[in-house]
């Protein structure tokens, strides 16, 4: 068995890091594309450019720098997210290129091609919502944004030589150690990725409400999103003690703890953004500092706030996205370590 | 997938090429002359209102309004519309991008996200205003709706919109204007085609004589003008605001609007309670939520459902708090008392002569000053300080 285990070591060591790399670089425009997105958003700027994938009748790449550096704000945001598209598609393509030049493994290639196909499909869908001018496309957009995000950090990880290599000599160094990992946690981090997703989905109906829907959808969208406000705060705090009580494999412990972090700022945020965009609830109706207190609509505190809302949302999104496919990879790793009998409840 | 299910879901929640109708206030003329607004009738009326006014795309101005010069073109061209902007970063849309989410797209204060806010959002169809320089029943200036735009209202979802260009703000306030008049005019006819024709007979008639169609327009036409000249003129009656006599004892001016405020003239003390913390009569309602008689709880399920939203009792203010939801300049003060709020059950104050003998029931305008110092003297103090 431990020879088996340093061939897989081994296979890893040998894996190339490029596309590892790329994957990297293009989760790291791909948050910066969405954060700025939620900034098109905060600011109505997302019929700021009229025509689509044309600017104003020129080619994207070609729109004069110095209109848009120097224009309105709004030409700059739109302008800016779409630049940021297009680099987001190139590192697609790199991706795709790269990982189909040194890694044969079949899964590999074909979760590059799906990144390129999503962030393809993600810009055209923006596409649609200017051309459409359509507010529920612009919902659509802005969450679909934050899942191919959450889908590039993931990639990056099962592409990741460390990572992969790191698995089995962790397994191997803890071969005494009882098994931890089951077929729960893997279902809870799937349900918690999926609630977070939920919630983000929910946020996105909050900000792109349509002006015509009648208040039932408002309130709705704010109930559940409260409610799962809640579910999520109490699951990551489940998940969290497992942590502590050695239930969950320590190498999970950053990005769990990251989640963690993440959901307390969130929440910070959360209820700040409500204050910020639409005044105290009316409970604080007789304290001063409530009855004092007026929105300033778009303003950089009101903007901001909104926007990173979304953003550690979508950060959120992908650490736990993140989790449930580390606690999968342990898992598999740990059942080829595992001497070869049939364990009720295991991955195949 | 993502862009089928995009392409699927687009168009859904499209602004209409029309505006919604006044369906709360059919239901309450309805229930009133115990007569059904039959569909032909509701969409004669439809058609009526975008003729004249056009739809939340294209508004347009009635002949009569345009006489009275109450409009400027490019700025409403530039309120109405969806959301956008032109290459040198005008903005265009603006009701829609700023005001129609709490407001609604016809201004009827029930937006997606009014349910959630307290007080709701006004309803602009009404042509009611509570801030302004004008006196109860008038309409506001366009400076008093640019004011609360611009400054916001604390304390409540209302916004400041202190970052947007002046010309912008300027283009809100006129296009909540035209969303008064279009309103007050949707009302009118309502009220005229209930009141006044039979349950069959259309409020303009294309099979009637030349004559009798004439007639019938100038009704329609008659009550434009009404409605925008009322509008055209409420920039001159604002009321004045004369500076309080100078030299006066602040101690004694204060003492003096105590005795207002507690006593039976002003009776202040009736809703905003012995203390000032607003806590006497709460139990009232704004002329918004009377629309629906808020106690008859069967009207309300049905006005409900044709769109209302559930009355909430007014709060009278706490003045001890010196946040003024109007303004807390001393004039602000001022005109609140003199003028009352619109809408609210805050009075006008009876406003007696200068000279008139003791015995005559009202305020002097000083009297109306020493409530100003006293009201202005409350923050900050303890309630038995100045508890009766």
């Amino acid at each position: 068995m431990a020879n088996r285990q340093s061939a897989v070591v081994a296979q890893h060591d040998r894996m190339s890091p490029w596309p590892f790399r790329l994957a990297v670089m293009l989760s790291c425009v791909t948050f910066p594309l969405i954060s700025i997105g939620g900034l098109v958003t905060s600011y109505d700027a997302g019929m700021a450019v009229p025509d689509w994938p044309n600017t104003y009748g020129y080619n994207l790449l070609l729109y004069p720098y110095t209109t848009w550096l120097f224009g309105p704000w709004d030409l700059f945001l739109e302008h800016g997210h779409r630049l940021l598209g297009v680099l987001a598609g190139l590192f697609a393509m790199g991706l795709v290129a790269v990982t189909y030049r040194v890694d044969s493994r079949r899964p590999a290639r074909i979760a590059t091609v799906a990144a390129l196909v999503a962030v393809t499909a993600q810009g055209g869908l923006g596409g649609a919502r200017v051309l459409l001018d359509d507010r529920q496309l612009a919902m659509l957009h802005g969450c679909v944004g934050p899942a191919f995000f959450a889908y590039c950090v993931a990639l990056a990880s099962c592409l990741s030589p460390k990572w992969q290599s790191l698995v089995p000599k962790l397994l191997g160094a803890h071969s005494d150690r009882k098994m931890l990992l089951d077929q729960k946690l893997r279902r809870f981090t799937l349900l918690l990725a999926l609630l977070f997703y939920v919630q983000l989905v929910l946020g996105a109906q909050l900000r792109h409400i349509p002006v015509t829907a009648g208040p039932w959808l408002f309130n709705m969208s704010l109930l559940l999103h409260l409610t799962n406000a809640v579910l999520l705060t109490l699951s990551v705090t489940v998940l969290g003690l497992s942590l502590r009580r050695g239930r969950v494999e320590p190498e999970l412990r950053p990005v769990v703890s990251a989640m963690a972090v993440l959901l307390c700022i969130q929440l910070v945020l959360g209820v700040t953004t409500w204050v910020v965009k639409y005044g105290w609830p009316y409970w604080f109706a007789q304290s001063l500092f409530a009855a004092s207190f007026t929105v300033h609509a778009k303003s950089m505190t009101q903007t901001g706030i909104a926007t990173l809302h979304m953003a550690v949302g979508s950060l959120i999104l992908a650490a736990a996205v993140l989790t449930h496919v580390q606690t999968r990879q342990l898992l598999r790793a740990q059942l080829r370590n595992a001497p070869r009998q049939t364990t009720p409840g295991m991955v195949k | 997938m993502a862009v089928v299910l995009g392409v699927c879901m687009a168009g859904c929640y499209r602004v209409s090429d029309t505006f919604p109708p006044n369906r709360v206030y059919t239901v309450r003329l309805e229930r009133a002359f115990r007569q059904p607004f039959e569909p032909q009738r509701q969409a004669e009326l439809r058609k009526l209102m975008t003729d004249l006014f056009g739809g939340p795309d294209q508004p347009r101005v009635p002949a009569e309004v345009r006489s009275l010069g109450l409009f400027n073109d490019e700025w409403l061209a530039a309120a109405a519309g969806p959301v956008g902007s032109d290459k040198g970063g005008r903005s265009k849309g603006l009701f829609r991008e700023h005001c129609a989410v709490c407001h609604g797209v016809s201004g009827d204060g029930v937006g997606p996200v009014a349910f959630v806010l307290k007080p709701y959002p006004r309803d602009f169809r009404r042509g009611l205003f509570k801030f302004k320089a004008t006196p109860k029943g008038a309409k506001p200036t366009h400076e008093d709706l640019r004011r609360i735009i611009e400054t916001g209202i604390p304390g409540t979802g209302m916004p400041s919109y202190r970052v947007l260009p002046a010309w912008e703000i300027d283009a809100l306030a006129q296009y909540v204007t035209y969303l008064s008049v279009r309103g007050e005019v949707e009302r009118g006819l309502i009220d005229y085609a209930a009141g006044e024709l039979r349950p069959d007979q259309p409020i303009v008639d294309e099979d009637a004589t030349d004559e009798e169609q004439a007639t019938q327009r100038r009704v329609i036409s008659d009550l434009v003008s009404t409605v925008a000249r009322s509008w055209r003129q409420s920039e001159s009656l604002v009321t004045p605001v004369r500076p309080p006599k100078s030299g006066r004892d602040r101690n004694a001016s204060i003492a003096r609007g105590r005795e207002l405020f507690l006593g039976d003239v002003a009776n202040c003390v009736k809703c905003h309670g012995p203390s000032a913390l607003g806590d006497g009569q709460t139990t009232d309602y704004d002329d918004w939520a009377k629309e629906i008689d808020p106690t008859d709880s069967i009207a309300l399920a049905e006005y409900c459902r044709s769109g209302a939203l559930g009355p909430r009792p007014i709060q009278p203010r706490n003045l001890r708090l010196g946040i003024y939801h109007g303004g807390g300049r001393p004039e602000d003060l001022y005109r609140r008392i003199h003028n009352g709020i619109d809408g609210t059950p805050m009075p006008a104050a009876l406003i007696k002569a200068p000279n008139s003998p003791p015995s005559t029931k009202g305020l002097t305008e000083d009297d109306i000053w020493c409530l100003v110092d006293y009201i202005s003297s409350l923050p900050g103090t303890s309630e038995t300080n100045s508890s009766p």
